[in-house]
């Protein structure tokens, strides 16, 4: 209903003060030399964080590395058990996987001996793997090996079991090839799945308990010492079988969950690397003498959702004049910097490059709403938003993510209307933005890391069977919506998942269940003597120290 | 009632107070907002009957009252849970990581006391003088800044600017040289120490301020007092009459605070901990709050209970010890 009422009301006394801010942050941009259209376009580069190849002169093998990680581990390390990140980080240090993602996120064989032979339609693929490579016992990778490898999290019920629920039998032909036949063709199989890290069968099911907190791998490190809640201590394996050879003789990993901590841990010198810059933190680490931060592009996704079930933000143009009322660029230049990149589709570029996906990125970018709060006043009052509007924002407390929040809502107060911004502990958060009721929320902010695979996000933030899961916008689609992600996740046709994902987005762009916020990189701040160190876009592949594009030394 | 008595007296009323806590403590964490097991999902794929198989495998699906006794039921058998946010058994966890923050704390109440006592003692010797008005100024900064803070100063100017002390963690003495590659015992000391000053000086602050205030206040109460008079009177030297007359009388009260300020300097080992990133029980608290891992919570909710109630037994018990004055409760 549009309302014709000439009163002063307050949202129209409000919303006069909303053209006045948007010229002047207009004009604030327009001084920095970005275009003048209150988007501030000037969004830092993270290559500018990434260096060339550094070789040592004298080839020196005796480097000691520590590492300091942001959360404390699960202490898994069984990567058929395990499923953190930071037990991962490493354990992939300690385990070769079938194939291996590059520092562009692509899939390239390790202990696979090339790209897999496809069979029916994608539903069997039949591997070949390296003969001679050894596992830290001396006993050779074999193909039984990655069989188990493949099917053990499922017949063993580990939470990492729905990554390889679709395996319907993994079988060894002979010692060097399998055969892996899926329940169905799998989309994500050849982007994602077949990442899998191979363990030694026998090992492990001898005693799966003391093989997880001192396991045996064929990768470039083995475990030396382990104390619970303290530290892991790797050392190098030198009859590692690839190359290039590791210069780091032992890695030290130890958590310092404290951002504080961890920075004056790497000012004072008194650890080598750190996980993680926050972007809070973020100049005085870049300022500091003696350290360089590296960074990467990550497939992560923060995004604004929508209650589609209940509330105003039933309506797609509520939804779409809440994405006019603010400037994600200009948010995320203020409160990020150099940390972040503003997205525009739901999925992140990296997700799109790595997969060779070719989806219309410039084209979808032009969906969505721009900073234009004329637009959002008119679309809500065309909605019949009542004045006294004020939704419900909730966020997870003191980060980024409610400083978002916080800029919607006094967008929203600037045009006359207002909001609740609720920030909450992470536990309350998962508890409540999946209830679908309005009183609860109206909108809220999360996210998801995934991969080169577009169906995790699809998949988990879109798809219905999520509905209260993973998702809490409950939105219920037009036509197709739900069937086109679950065909293109049940299809190997890339072609076939592209266009289907392409349907997918438009709608989703068109009616605004969610809005793409930002991508976070993948950062680590290192003291400048070590050397050839390299972000990797996966978490749980960090530091990764040794690969075809990096040998990490430290130059004493 | 002899000492022995009493002492068992006192054990039997801690019963119920324990009995107390660990009600409260159950109902209030399992109140909190929040689902554990969505939690501990959160960014993996996951559905409804995962979830619901997860809560049937921790019993999260059954009543609270049930849950309460089963969990009574193996606490008096020894049994604290498991965690299932670390899937280790909860006395396993709580025993590696008591150490650390029993290190850290007695540390700082070693430091308080060395320093607060001899500082209160002269402040009253000299009461009014320059000296007094200097300690009297530490003392309030002492008592009123948070020790997390004074964490986050002692870092940046010792650790950060001057590169004289470590910036964070702990070296155990109870672990061997090797483990930190240290030349022998002497480094292995050596090396204990030096990581144990700023967090010790963060956390023993403001025991160190509470106390000196005590002790000045007390000093100057007892160096007043008639038989101090008496004393002087009769040309008692005034070495002998601060160490003999007025220091014993005047350390009751310390002894209460020392022993009621336990609490408070457990608490305060949360933060110290964070700051220096010391892998004690204060972390470990925190991390199962925000985690909703409910058996952790209970089962270092019961160990602190049960340290603050056998400290005040202990102090009761001193105090008795101490002070003729005091008795076991017996009528007069």
């Amino acid at each position: 209903m549009v309302r014709q009422s000439l009163q002063p009301t307050r949202r129209r006394v409000l919303a006069s003060g909303a053209a006045v801010s948007a010229a002047a942050i207009a004009g604030c941009i327009g001084e920095d030399g970005g275009d003048g259209d209150g988007n501030g376009d000037d969004v830092a580069d993270i290559s500018e964080f990434q260096y060339d190849r550094e070789e040592p002169d004298d080839g020196d093998r005796s480097d000691s590395l520590e590492f300091l990680q942001p959360a404390e581990r699960d202490e898994d390390f069984d990567p058929v058990v395990s499923f953190d990140s930071y037990s991962m980080q490493v354990a992939n240090l300690v385990f070769d996987g079938l194939y291996e993602w590059d520092d562009q996120l692509e899939l390239e064989p390790k202990i696979a001996d090339g790209m897999p032979e496809e069979e029916d339609d994608g539903e069997t693929y039949i591997f070949e793997i390296q003969e001679g490579i050894e596992f830290h016992n001396g006993d050779e990778v074999t193909a039984s090996d990655v069989a188990h490898s493949f099917t053990a999290p499922v017949e063993e019920e580990t939470q990492n079991a729905a990554t390889y629920g679709m395996i319907e039998s993994a079988e060894a032909i002979d010692d060097y090839s399998l055969e892996v036949n899926l329940e169905f063709p799998y989309g994500p199989f050849t982007l994602s799945t077949m990442a899998v890290p191979v363990v030694p069968e026998e090992v492990r099911t001898e005693d799966r308990e003391a093989f997880n907190t001192d396991p045996i791998g064929s990768g470039p490190f083995q475990f030396a010492d382990f104390q619970a809640g303290e530290y892991v201590e790797l050392e190098r394996w030198d009859d590692y079988w690839d190359d290039p050879q590791p210069y780091v003789a032992d890695i030290r990993f130890e958590a310092a969950p404290d951002d504080a901590n961890r920075i004056a841990q790497v000012l004072a010198g008194d650890t080598d690397v750190i996980d993680t810059v926050p972007a809070t933190e973020w100049d005085e680490v870049e300022g500091a003498d003696g350290v360089r931060i590296h960074g990467s592009r990550s497939p992560s996704y923060m995004y604004l959702a929508f209650n589609c079930n209940e509330g105003e933000t039933t309506d797609p143009d509520v939804r779409r004049a809440v994405g006019h009322s603010f400037s994600m660029r200009e948010f995320v230049n203020e409160h990020l910097g150099p940390a972040a990149d503003p997205l525009e589709s739901p999925v992140p570029p990296i997700t799109n490059e790595s997969g060779n996906w070719d989806f219309p990125m410039d084209e979808w970018e032009g969906m969505m709403p721009e900073y234009d709060p004329d637009q959002a006043e008119q679309l809500l009052a065309d909605a019949g938003v009542p004045d006294d509007w004020e939704p419900r924002i909730i966020a997870p407390e003191g980060g980024p993510r409610e400083a978002l929040a916080e800029r919607i809502g006094s967008r929203l107060t600037e045009i006359g209307y207002g909001a609740d911004v609720q920030g909450m502990s992470f536990a309350t958060l998962v508890d409540t933005y999946n209830t679908g009721n309005v009183d609860d929320y109206e909108m809220y902010l999360l996210g998801w890391t995934g991969g080169p695979d577009p169906d995790v996000y699809y998949y988990n933030l879109f798809h219905e069977s999520q509905e209260g899961v993973a998702q809490g916008h409950f939105y219920e689609g037009q036509g197709e919506f739900h069937d086109n992600i679950l065909n293109a996740r049940e299809s190997a046709d890339q072609e076939e998942r592209r266009e289907l994902y392409i349907s997918v987005t438009e709608e989703i762009l068109e009616y605004l269940p969610v809005l793409p916020a930002y991508t976070e990189h993948n950062t680590m701040a290192a003291r400048e003597e070590v050397k050839d160190l390299h972000a990797h876009p996966s978490v749980s592949y960090n530091p990764r120290i040794v690969s075809d594009y990096q040998n990490t030394w430290i130059d004493e | 009632m002899g000492l022995l008595r009493y002492t068992t007296y006192r054990f039997a009323q801690a019963i119920p107070v324990l009995i107390g806590i660990s009600i409260l403590t159950f109902v209030l964490a399992n109140l909190t907002p929040g689902d554990p097991v969505r939690l501990m999902l959160q960014g993996v794929e996951a559905d409804q009957e995962m979830i619901e198989q997860i809560e049937a495998q921790y019993g999260l699906d059954r009543p609270l009252y049930e849950r309460y006794l089963d969990y009574m039921a193996g606490l008096v058998q020894g049994d604290m849970g498991h965690s299932f946010h670390r899937n280790r058994s909860v006395s396993e966890l709580i025993a590696s990581r008591i150490g650390p923050t029993l290190l850290l704390v007695l540390s700082a109440y070693a430091f308080a006391l060395a320093t607060s006592i001899p500082l209160g003692i002269i402040a009253a010797k000299r009461r009014n003088e320059p000296f007094d008005h200097v300690s009297r100024i530490v003392a309030l900064i002492g008592v009123s800044t948070p020790s997390f803070w004074i964490g986050i100063m002692l870092i940046l100017i010792f650790a950060v600017q001057l590169g004289w002390l470590p910036s964070a963690g702990l070296v155990y003495p109870w672990w061997s040289p090797e483990t930190y590659g240290h030349d022998g015992y002497v480094e292995h000391f050596v090396e204990t120490i030096r990581h144990l000053l700023l967090p010790m000086i963060a956390l023993g602050t403001l025991q160190m301020a509470t106390l000196m205030r005590v002790e000045r206040t007390q000093m100057i109460e007892s160096l007043q007092g008639e038989y101090v008079k008496l004393a002087r009177a009769y040309g008692v030297p005034e070495r002998t009459i601060l160490r003999k007359h007025a220091f014993q009388v005047a350390q009751l009260p310390i002894i209460t605070i020392v022993g009621l300020n336990l609490s408070t300097a457990l608490g305060g080992a949360v933060l110290t901990e964070f700051v220096f990133n010391i892998n004690g029980l204060g972390r470990l608290f925190y991390d199962a709050i925000v985690q909703l891992d409910y058996q952790v919570i209970m089962g270092i909710t019961m160990i602190i209970a049960t340290m603050f109630v056998i400290g005040v037994i202990i102090t009761d018990i001193a105090y008795a010890y101490i002070d003729p004055r005091v008795t076991y409760g017996e009528a007069e």
